[in-house]
């Protein structure tokens, strides 16, 4: 697997998320309002904008969406897998997939969370296959 | 509102014949291109007073004031500039705009214009980009070294799981285009190629092979509009914009809607409702492909067939010259030219059907023209329709 090289730049928004991930937990942000879940984190909720959103600890598990394998890009090496994985919680993410071969991945796949020490400061959620429900 | 439809048109048109331009300065290439339109109009310089331009990013030469700085390289003070970036459909964008600007008094005679250099270019991208900045929004996506053809596999591997698309379907859009280029002597790649060499071709980022991409190139073009009024008595017959619609959706990849749709579901309808026409009506297209599944979901959201039906829809020939829609005639990104926001050579091949001067396969007699463009990876959308 193409090595992930690239840190997140970290902000005052995010940083609940990236000290969740460091301590293995995957977190997503749902509206005070409206109890609705949004996925990426910003600073208001798209569901009621005047409302910050709360974070909460999601079940971290989901299953494949779409995927491509990435062969000849940007980055030289091995392929890796990018992937959109619905979670339970109902929104979607983009992450790499790791642990399963090429011709074993479609969609509807049950996936689960699992993080990557990218250095000190970062962990980086990635989904590999999920054995038991 | 005013009600824009025929109120400007396209009196000029020029493409760059250049496919590579070795350390050519992209304004350089703009200004060939300028002075192209300029004179294909019977117009000069110094009727301009408008000048739209997106070459900020990557390749393009300019920055955050490109519009400036391109104004001051040509030499020119306009009245009315715009460099709204939607990415590759930025020029379909601003032809509208500008038509809006011709309706509304603030300009007169507005050029268009656009190169990139991506074969040359020696500088990295501006950090700037929002597909490879890993702040913001892209901090939850960057870091996992996403490409620009991996998306477009995200949504090419999910229609086929939705709607059956196969390998050779896909195939098709490239083998058709390359018939096209195959006709047209500035086309960058002119060989015919069957279905099997697409297949053959090495993975890229699945289920994407290098022949289910757009070639690079650098290039350029340039288009002139003025008012209905203005175009009568110049030197070309006019090509009048009788629809015009835009939309934006999303950068990142995790707000990719389930059922694949994208903007041009919204840009379509709005430029059939001013034009009063039915997708049924078009004579000729010119569709963005920047990879084959990117005509394929334009054609559906546009109406040209139903939600997932674009396989067969290619399958059937029906973008070939003898077909219902008869698309991409120069080549397209596939096979013609591709510098990294060729939306602009949709007007520019409109306008050279709806005239008969196609370089590659003319439509005969085409009266109506529908020029279409995305940017990003569906991000936004941007649809022109044209008319003698």
């Amino acid at each position: 697997m193409t090595a992930m090289t690239i840190p997140p730049v970290q902000d005052e928004t995010s940083a609940p998320f990236w000290d969740a991930a460091r301590e293995g937990r995957f977190l997503i942000q749902r509206c005070p309002e409206t109890g609705r879940f949004q996925w990426y984190p910003r600073a208001h909720s798209i569901h009621a904008p005047h409302a910050r959103p709360e974070w909460v600890q999601a079940s971290g598990r989901g299953e494949l969406l779409t995927y491509s394998v990435v062969h000849r890009g940007n980055q030289r090496g091995d392929p890796y897998v990018c992937a959109l994985i619905r979670l339970e919680e109902g929104v979607t993410v983009f992450s790499r997939v790791e642990g399963v071969d090429e011709a074993d991945l479609r969609a509807g796949l049950p996936l689960v969370v699992a993080f990557h020490q990218l250095d000190e400061t970062t962990s980086l959620p990635v989904f590999r296959p999920r054995t038991s429900a | 509102m005013i009600d824009l439809s025929g109120k400007a048109a396209i009196a000029g048109v020029f493409e760059s014949p250049r496919r590579d331009a070795p350390r050519v300065h992209p304004f350089a290439l703009q200004m060939e291109c300028i002075l192209g339109a300029l004179d294909d109009a019977g117009l000069t310089l110094k009727d301009v007073d408008g000048l739209c331009a997106a070459s900020g990013d990557w390749a393009e030469g300019g920055s955050t004031m490109d519009v400036v700085e391109l104004a001051e390289y040509i030499g020119i003070a306009p009245t009315y500039v715009n460099s709204t970036d939607v990415g590759g459909c930025s020029y379909i964008l601003q032809a509208g705009q500008a038509a809006a600007a011709i309706a509304t008094g603030l300009a007169e005679v507005v050029v268009i214009s656009y190169a990139a250099c991506p074969r040359w270019w020696p500088l990295s991208s501006p950090s700037f980009d929002p597909f490879v900045f890993p702040a913001g929004p892209g901090q939850y996506e960057i870091p996992y070294a996403p490409t620009l053809i991996s998306t477009y596999g995200l949504f090419a591997r999910r229609h086929m799981d939705l709607y059956g698309t196969t390998p050779e379907q896909l195939a098709q859009v490239a083998v058709t285009f390359r018939e096209h280029a195959a006709k047209n002597p500035d086309a960058r790649l002119r060989k015919p190629i069957t279905v099997d060499d697409v297949l053959a071709s090495p993975m890229i980022a699945s289920p994407l092979h290098r022949l289910d991409c757009c070639v690079v190139t650098d290039g350029g073009g340039a288009v002139v509009m003025t008012s209905r009024e203005r175009a009568r008595d110049l030197k070309k017959p006019p090509v009048h914009l009788v629809g015009y619609g835009a939309a934006v959706a999303r950068t990142q990849n995790s707000q990719i809607p389930d059922d694949l749709t994208t903007p041009a579901a919204l840009s379509g309808p709005r430029a059939f409702a001013m034009a009063g026409l039915t997708p049924g009506e078009i004579d000729v297209a010119q569709i963005y492909d920047a990879f084959t599944i990117t005509p394929m979901l334009a054609l559906e959201d546009l109406g040209f067939c139903g939600r997932g039906e674009s396989g067969a829809f290619v399958a059937d020939g029906n973008l070939t010259l003898g077909g219902s829609l008869p698309t991409n005639t120069d080549g397209g990104g596939l096979s013609s030219n591709h510098p990294g926001k060729r939306g602009i050579f949709t007007l520019i091949e409109s306008v050279r059907q709806l005239r008969g001067e196609g370089p590659g396969v003319q439509v005969p007699d085409a009266r109506i023209a529908l020029a279409h463009g995305l940017g990003g990876t569906f991000c936004s959308a941007a649809t022109a329709i044209l008319a003698r």
